[in-house]
């Protein structure tokens, strides 16, 4: 035989590196895992041999994931910077990739053109570029290609029995293996197990005359022939998967994943969740999907047999939660943990060699002589013009899916936020991101301050991260209100994790940050708005860590690399006599196995035709259903989802496009109307749920009943509307709503108040801040503290006043004991006190014991959480005794206090009024602070409630909240002598200040209820502005 | 066989004899102080000097507020000379030292004075700010010091000196354990202190203190507005008098004061001010039917105003309701005010819907140009016989039986 270069090859090789090459750097950043490699870079790039990173989730250990292709990236970095070093690596995947292919396919064919062919495909195979472009996996990616490459050498070793072939297989294997662990342990099972299977089918071939002559007997005979090649290449690989990556394994078995699973789409019934199915079946199958009955078939035969079974199971295995099968096979625990995305990535990679053969063979093969005389040449072309289409389309899809759907936030500037950290010490806190996506991984590769959260999600170590199936604090909204309620618990006691700045890109997060205590900083120079807590103590200088033996640590930092330069050197010779041709070399033992491209099976050919036409039957449904779901006009349920959707993502034209076109409402107007309506439903509300009743319907009109759940950052709110919908033109619209007609009297405001600023340090200086620029902290008094229970979980309740002549910020600490003067447990008050108080100012207050929510059992979590509920600390004894604590720092900030409280109407169930905005702010997100009295009106509860619409200035809304129902609350311990204000005993400073306080001054004020328990109620109130002017 | 013994005999004869060796070497080493100093000045070299017989490989263990350091000697001709570095003999106190020898370890100690020439004052003041009438007080602490850091002798005089309004105060104090301190109290009035501090002619810098006001006392409340009718829409402004604390002083700007009113009904409304200049004024919207306000004004706990009487004459004397055929809209209006003017838009109007007895549902208007129209859909309300209430500016209209 002629040994050329394979022009097909080369060509794959120089599209795909111009292709991806180019492409690469518009898309790779925006994926969702190439950041967090970059981090993990970043983290090598500093401190090679120390596996401990500070950066995420109060430190972890970067031996939770295989080294080589993060150690690659950190030494390129060291020539020209992080994501040149990520580029490069990722070009290098490429190159890998493609040759991979090729080897493998020659393997598989014994045929270099049509290896050639699908090496050409492989360049543009969604699959592959789904992996790289959209997802980002760089180490899965080299991985797999690696592993491709080794596959011809076990081959080699498994039929010569030549020791060096073992070497180089050996040699691949551990490059593998560092690269990326999942692959070779599955790759195993499913690549090298038909390999093994197929080496064994070839050498009975050998033995026997014709492949019908191989029996079972000739088979057996065979395997036990070459069953100590086979041992021996098993145990040994065995030995460098497990040696390689050694720290890793250790890693795992001492800190198991014993997290809660999170959710992943690959998981998901994929006719159910139609997304999760176009991304993690259609896109990676593409074209394939129509030549699945030939590859069945030329995987079925006998040479092959084995690699048509590892098909059949990764096929099925990558249908995810789809059929129950998957699960079975797994078991529960694997199928939680692992992504299934990555069967049919294998799959389709191993359809590859089959689709380069049929390929071959429809171009210029007995597929093409088949068809031509069959159906006649032009049917030949239009099939391979609609194949060659279709395959490019999805192609292009696939690419572009980021820019249809875009599955991260626009591109954050991370200089201002470097900058912000970098000055005036604000690295010795630590700090959380909101609403960057997958960026704060490159804000963390460039900052030295430590983050709170994280991006990678199996090295998670606080229970209050690893009970709860989050990813990231960061995405929290879109995990519902399980990620809310974690975040919740961050935001309330921040100090246990020295956590002070907040940047935040989504303003959904702006009301639960407010109520929680925190105060807006600025707004850097990208539109980030920075948030901070005062009374969070910086980080201590030493901070704990899980150390571990030097040696696993010199192995980690050195083996990837030694794997590299041995595979390099075993291999490079061979290499260099394939690519050279410098000398004329035997043909490699496969090559020997060549098939016969002479007669396409007409049988399977009519089988593709039936499947195709079965195919496009699917395909005509399922656009036809989703045409039906999705034409707004075409029910009123169809308009009235639309019109909520529309809403929901802030879509007015769309909105307004839905809305009856009689009712001559312009947009100009519609638009108007939309942007005076503020508040926590219609600016920071997300629809969780919408379900429609019919409640009448005839040809022209229908009315629906609206029932919807909101997910807002403070609680979760169900709504009933009802909504007339008129059908014109055969479409169908909504009826406008009435709007808020209130004229307030006045045209202009003016208003006074006192405003306040801390400059901090006076001078300009990198020192401490000197001793004379430090405030003293305002002196609080706690007028009222008491234990109480109520239902089943305790509380300390109270009153607290600024007693000072500045206004305070107050941070308020419970914690509770037992008789023995036990510690059991400790929280800080959340959403129930107004956190700043003005000189003189009162608010009551609730600490709530919320423990780390569902740590007990995983399946108690609820499938609807509100996230004001909270999960009540579990408590060994009974709780006797209470401390509080008490701090206050001056605050200029968010002292916004002019709305007033009516109450109009109350009975025994129900108390409503009004509430009037009489300043020159717009109240965005209303809250009541509400006590309960009984009869001799001591303080017995303090509830609070959200209102659900803002007040624009000068103009009123009302109230209406039920009364608590009959559960009495057992006050436990009033006892205040444990209560300290700035670390001092509240009664010594509050003497001083106040010796002759007028008690109970107010209590001639509070409402009197009708309620069989409790007999007066005191409202305050607690406003959040969204905009300050 | 007994050569071994005769090893195991050399070896340990061996071993014994060179034990009583060292001994005897040991016990002849003597050493003696030879300086006679036992006061230094910080900044000039020290050096303890030994006479000694027999060994010179000894270390001087030294210690002082510093810190500890084990020296080595210089031997010079049957003398031992140990300089204690800079960092040690700059630093004024004791120093205490040990000859470290295992026979007869010697010990003693020597003064360093600090030097009596003053480089700089530090001075700390705390709290920065003070609440007036005399028991609240602030200390300054000063710590005069020489040019090696090291706080001046005990007793040197230090003159703290303070200016209040028109006063200007001075007062020497000693420094003790190295610091004067003074506490300074505040007094009746508010306003800033500036204190400063000198010694041996040199001055500090400048230190300010805030005496703030201390807390309220009882005061007035007024209001104002722009006609007596409960129209709704106009706002009544409450004012208070010019709070002071008991001194007199005007209270510090944002002091926070609450309204509460109570109506003829006995509820409640709130509405708070914070104060300018010891002023604080509040708003309220009018009611929208005729009632009488007493207004009561808090500063909790400390102080609280007289109760002021306001009277809301009705604006709307009455409003018509018209139904329509089908008994299925609802039009009130027009709506006249006081003037027979219609009313400003967004008077509330609320309609009840009870059907057998039970209250079905409760909707809300705004009225516009002085009438409002209320739709009751025959989707929300099937066919069949309902009670309708309306009211608003409190007046109820109430129609029995309306068939829909």
């Amino acid at each position: 035989m002629k040994n050329t270069s394979n022009k097909y090859l080369i060509a794959a090789l120089l599209i795909g590196i111009a292709f991806h090459g180019t492409s690469i750097f518009f898309t790779l950043e925006t994926t969702y895992d190439a950041l967090i490699h970059l981090f993990f870079a970043d983290h090598y790039a500093t401190s090679w041999f120390e596996p401990w990173n500070y950066k995420w989730y109060t430190g972890f250990t970067v031996m939770s994931y295989p080294p080589l292709v993060h150690q690659s990236i950190a030494a390129l970095s060291l020539i020209g910077g992080l994501k040149f070093g990520m580029f490069t690596v990722a070009l290098l995947a490429i190159v890998l990739f493609i040759t991979g292919v090729y080897r493998f396919s020659l393997l598989i064919t014994s045929n270099r053109t049509a290896a050639g062919y699908a090496a050409l495909l492989a360049v543009f195979s969604s699959s592959f570029v789904e992996t790289l472009h959209v997802f980002g996996q760089l180490p899965s990616i080299i991985g797999i290609s690696v592993l491709m490459h080794a596959l011809p050498e076990i081959y080699l070793w498994l039929k010569t029995g030549k020791w060096r072939y073992l070497a180089t297989s050996l040699s691949l294997i551990a490059v593998t293996v560092t690269s990326h662990h999942v692959t070779p342990i599955f790759g195993m099972i499913f690549f090298i197990f038909p390999l093994i299977g197929m080496v064994i089918m070839d050498h009975s071939r050998d033995q026997v005359d014709s492949v019908k002559a191989i029996t079972f007997k000739v088979f057996l005979n065979s395997f036990f022939k070459l069953f100590k090649r086979i041992i021996s290449f098993g145990i040994l690989s065995l030995v460098i998967i497990v040696g390689c990556i050694l720290p890793y394994w250790i890693n795992s078995k001492n800190n198991p994943i014993t997290q809660v699973p999170i959710p992943h789409g690959s998981r998901d019934n994929f006719l159910e969740i139609t997304s999760s199915g176009l991304v993690f079946f259609l896109i990676p199958w593409g074209i394939l999907l129509i030549l699945l009955p030939y590859i069945f078939y030329r995987y079925y035969t006998k040479r092959y047999l084995f690699f048509g079974l590892s098909m059949t199971i990764l096929i099925v295995l990558g249908t995810g939660g789809t059929t129950p099968i998957p699960r079975l096979l797994l078991g529960e625990t694997a199928f939680n943990i692992l992504t299934l995305d990555r069967f049919t990535l294998w799959a389709s990679i191993m359809s590859l060699p089959l689709f380069g053969e049929f390929t071959y063979r429809f171009v210029e093969g007995d597929l093409k002589t088949l068809i031509q005389n069959k159906f006649g040449a032009i049917y030949h072309r239009l099939i391979g013009g609609l194949l060659a289409g279709l395959f490019l389309f999805m192609t292009i899809f696939t690419m572009s899916l980021s820019y249809f759907k875009p599955s991260q936030p626009q591109r954050i500037e991370m200089l201002p936020i470097v900058n912000f950290l970098n000055q005036d010490n604000h690295d010795q806190w630590r700090y959380m991101t909101l609403g960057f996506g997958d960026q704060m991984a490159w804000l963390s590769a460039q900052t030295n301050a430590m983050s709170v959260d994280g991006n990678y999600h199996s090295a998670r170590r606080l229970p209050e991260l690893t009970t709860r199936p989050i990813e990231r604090l960061e995405n929290s909204k879109f995990k519902g209100v399980e990620g809310i309620g974690s975040l919740q618990q961050f935001l309330t006691t921040p100090e246990k994790y020295n956590f002070k700045y907040i940047f935040s890109n989504d303003k959904f997060y702006d009301p639960i940050l407010y109520f929680c205590g925190w105060q807006r900083l600025r707004q850097l120079e990208n539109g980030i708005m920075v948030w901070e807590k005062l009374n969070v103590p910086p980080l201590s200088s030493i901070l704990p860590k899980d150390d571990v033996a030097t040696w696993q640590k010199i192995l980690w930092g050195i083996m990837p690399f030694l794997t590299v330069l041995i595979a390099f050197v075993l291999n490079i010779q061979m290499l260099w006599i394939r690519l050279l041709k410098t000398k004329a070399k035997k043909l490699p033992a496969y090559l020997n196995f060549q098939n016969d491209y002479s007669k396409f099976s007409s049988g399977v050919l009519k089988m593709t035709h039936i499947w195709s036409f079965i195919l496009a039957l699917i395909v005509c449904y399922g656009t036809y259903i989703f045409y039906i779901k999705n034409e707004s006009h075409y029910s009123p349920e169809n308009v009235i989802l639309a019109y909520y959707d529309a809403l929901d993502f802030k879509e007015f034209e769309t909105a307004h496009s839905l809305i009856n076109p009689k009712s001559d409402i312009p947009i100009a107007q519609y638009m108007l109307e939309i942007s005076v309506t503020d508040g926590l439903l219609s600016s920071y509300a997300k629809l969780d749920a919408i379900t429609t009743e019919t409640l009448s319907r005839t040809d022209s009109l229908a009315s629906l009943k609206v029932f919807t759940d909101w997910i807002t950052p403070l609680e979760k709110i169900k709504r009933v509307d009802y909504k007339t919908l008129v059908k014109l033109d055969n479409k169908w619209y909504i009826q406008p709503e009435d709007i808020d007609l209130d004229l307030p009297p006045d045209q202009l405001y003016s208003s006074n108040s006192t405003n306040y600023f801390n400059q901090g340090r006076r001078r300009i200086t990198t020192e401490e801040t000197h001793h004379e620029d430090i405030l003293k902290q305002p002196v609080l008094e706690i007028l009222k503290a008491k234990l109480v229970k109520f239902e089943n979980h305790y509380a300390i309740i109270g009153e607290i006043q600024n007693i000072d002549n500045v206004p305070a910020d107050v941070v308020l600490k419970g914690t509770l004991y037992n008789d023995d003067n036990k510690f059991l447990a400790t929280y800080n008050a959340k959403y129930h006190v107004n956190h700043k108080l003005m000189p003189k100012e009162v608010s009551s207050f609730r600490i709530n014991f919320e423990g780390i929510a569902w740590s007990k059992t995983q399946d108690s979590i609820p499938k609807t959480f509100n996230p004001d509920e909270f999960t009540p600390i579990e408590l060994e004894e009974q709780p006797t005794k209470f401390n509080l604590q008490v701090a206050g720092n001056i605050s200029g900030s968010d002292l916004f206090k002019n709305t007033t409280i009516t109450i109009s109407e109350s009975n025994d169930t129900h108390l409503s009024g009004t509430l009037f905005n009489t300043g020159i702010e717009e109240v965005t997100i209303p809250q009541l602070l509400i006590s309960y009295y009984d009869a001799d009106k001591n303080l017995v509860w303090v509830d609070h409630l959200f209102v659900k619409e803002g007040i624009r200035q000068q103009r009123s809304q009302t109230f209406d909240f039920p009364l608590l129902t009959n559960e009495t609350v057992r006050v436990i311990n009033e006892d205040m002598s444990n209560c300290f204000v700035n670390g001092l005993p509240n009664t010594a400073i509050a003497s001083k200040i106040v010796p002759n306080r007028i008690r109970n001054h107010h209590n001639d004020e509070f409402q009197k209820i009708n309620h069989p328990i409790y007999k007066f109620i005191k409202l305050e109130i607690n406003t959040y502005i969204g905009s300050p002017n | 066989m007994t050569f071994k013994y005769l090893y195991i005999s050399f070896i340990s004869l061996l071993l014994l004899t060179s034990t009583v060796v060292v001994n005897t070497l040991e016990s002849d080493a003597t050493y003696t102080l030879l300086t006679t100093k036992r006061e230094f000045i910080a900044g000039e070299s020290i050096a303890l000097r030994f006479a000694f017989t027999g060994d010179s490989e000894v270390l001087l263990y030294a210690s002082n507020s510093y810190g500890s350091i084990l020296l080595e000697p210089v031997v010079n001709d049957k003398e031992l000379k140990f300089m204690l570095p800079e960092v040690m003999s700059n630093k004024s106190g004791v120093f205490n030292w040990q000859l470290q020898t295992t026979s007869h370890p010697i010990s003693g100690h020597i003064t360093i004075q600090p030097k009596s020439k003053i480089e700089a004052i530090e001075s700390y003041l705390g709290p920065p700010s003070i609440e007036a009438g005399g028991t609240d007080y602030t200390m300054l602490v000063v710590i005069p010091t020489d040019d090696l850091d090291n706080p001046l002798a005990d007793s040197t005089s230090v003159t703290i000196k303070h200016q209040f309004l028109t006063n200007t105060y001075v007062s020497d104090v000693m420094t003790k354990n190295g610091f004067a301190y003074k506490n300074i109290s505040s007094e009746t009035k508010k306003g800033r202190m500036l204190i400063s501090s000198s010694c041996l002619d040199l001055n500090s810098k400048e230190f300010d203190v805030n005496v703030m006001p201390a807390i309220p006392t009882d005061f007035k409340i007024d209001s104002e507005r722009i006609h007596d009718y409960a129209d709704g829409n106009q706002i009544t402004t409450f004012k208070t008098s010019v709070i002071k604390d008991r001194y007199d002083n005007i209270v510090s700007d944002g002091t926070f004061v609450t309204f509460f009113i109570t109506n003829t009904a006995g509820y409640k409304s709130k509405t708070s001010g914070t104060t300018i200049n010891g002023m604080a004024s509040a708003n309220m919207l009018h009611p929208d039917f005729e009632d009488q306000w007493s207004v009561k004004a808090y500063v909790e706990g400390m102080a609280n105003s007289d109760t002021i009487v306001l009277n809301y004459k009705q604006a709307i004397s009455d409003f018509e309701v018209a139904f329509s055929e089908d008994n299925r809209t609802l039009t009130l209006g027009p709506i006249q005010s006081f003037m027979s003017q219609r009313v400003p838009d967004g008077l509330t109007i609320k309609l009840s819907i009870y059907k057998d007895g039970m209250l079905v549902h409760q909707p809300i208007k705004d009225t516009f140009n002085g009438m409002a129209e209320f739709y009751l859909d025959k989707d929300r309300y099937p066919k069949g016989v309902y009670d309708v209430e309306l009211k608003t500016a409190g007046i109820v209209k109430s129609y029995k039986t309306i068939n829909l």
